[in-house]
């Protein structure tokens, strides 16, 4: 994986196929939450426990949270803009939230789309960066919240945690340590999506005074 | 910049009708300090350094308060915030 660089007009990533195949799968995941509506063909069938071998194997676990309509990740995408006064937030999602949703749902699409296409390179037109910035963050929101990411101090930790995790599989010393690998496997997705939006907003702000 | 002016101009004017409301963004741990730098610049219309310290205050005293104004505005401000994933509220002033 390569982050964000300039080509003048658009900024241009590269990914590899399962990269691009992970991200663009955990995108459609975000966009069903939030649209009702599957991005592209039938999704194919989740692979059967024990498929050691499949790429979205550690994506199971959020994509069954997710089906349910009052897990805590849509509040982290849709917040409640009002929480001591229940009447102004009622008439706020009353007011906002259609076309919320249907905002990051474009956009998330967009980026799926993008993403779907042949090839190593991922390309971003300047005028769409900030877009997909916004996809991106709804995206880490969703993955924050399944990583009972809520502080600071909880982001800090997970890195420390997927440091330890990573020295410990090197090591061989992975079992003693009873490593999650969904935590750590979804933890490195969300760092890695970090460092995606991180090159992108130095393409986007490299002209800010 | 012209927009940031007229809000101040407004708030001036919705401080007499005792009707004033404010937009608060509230830290948390997934938005990048440069995007949220990069939102309050180009939707409040700060300069560079007045959005990072925004930002900053943000991130260090747990929130700011980013605009000011009728409660119509502050639902399109805070709606604004929320597109762009932050975390932002809106409540009377001095509440």
């Amino acid at each position: 994986m390569k982050g964000f660089v300039s080509h003048g007009d658009h900024a241009v990533a590269e990914l590899d196929a399962d990269e691009r195949a992970v991200i663009a799968r955990v995108v459609a995941d975000v966009g069903l939450l939030l649209g009702d509506t599957s991005f592209g063909m039938e999704r194919e069938e989740l692979p059967a426990e024990g498929d050691e071998e499949s790429l979205f194997r550690y994506l199971q676990g959020l994509e069954e949270s997710l089906s349910d309509p009052d897990d805590p990740a849509v509040l982290r995408v849709l917040p409640n803009a009002a929480p001591d006064d229940r009447e102004v937030a009622a008439e706020f999602r009353r007011l906002t939230e259609p076309e919320l949703r249907a905002t990051k749902v474009a956009r998330l699409r967009k980026m799926w789309e993008a993403l779907s296409l042949d090839g190593p390179q991922w390309e971003v037109a300047a005028d769409e960066a900030m877009a997909t910035a916004a996809a991106l963050t709804d995206v880490r929101l969703v993955l924050a919240s399944r990583l009972d990411i809520e502080t600071d101090a909880d982001a800090t930790a997970l890195h420390e945690e997927i440091d330890l995790a990573h020295h410990a599989v090197e090591t061989g010393a992975a079992a003693d340590l009873s490593v999650d690998p969904e935590r750590v496997w979804l933890g490195m997705l969300y760092q890695a999506l970090t460092w995606l939006q991180e090159s992108l907003m130095a393409y986007v702000m490299r002209d800010d005074v | 910049m012209s927009t940031q002016h007229e809000r101040t101009h407004d708030v001036a004017v919705a401080t007499l009708t005792d009707d004033v409301w404010v937009t608060i963004v509230w830290n948390d741990p997934v938005n990048l300090m440069s995007y949220v730098t990069h939102v309050f610049q180009t939707y409040f219309g700060f300069t560079r350094a007045e959005a990072e310290r925004r930002m900053r205050e943000v991130h260090e005293k747990g929130k700011s308060v980013v605009s000011t104004g009728g409660r119509e505005q502050m639902e399109v401000d805070v709606q604004a915030m929320h597109s762009y994933g932050l975390w932002a509220t809106m409540q009377r002033s001095g509440q």
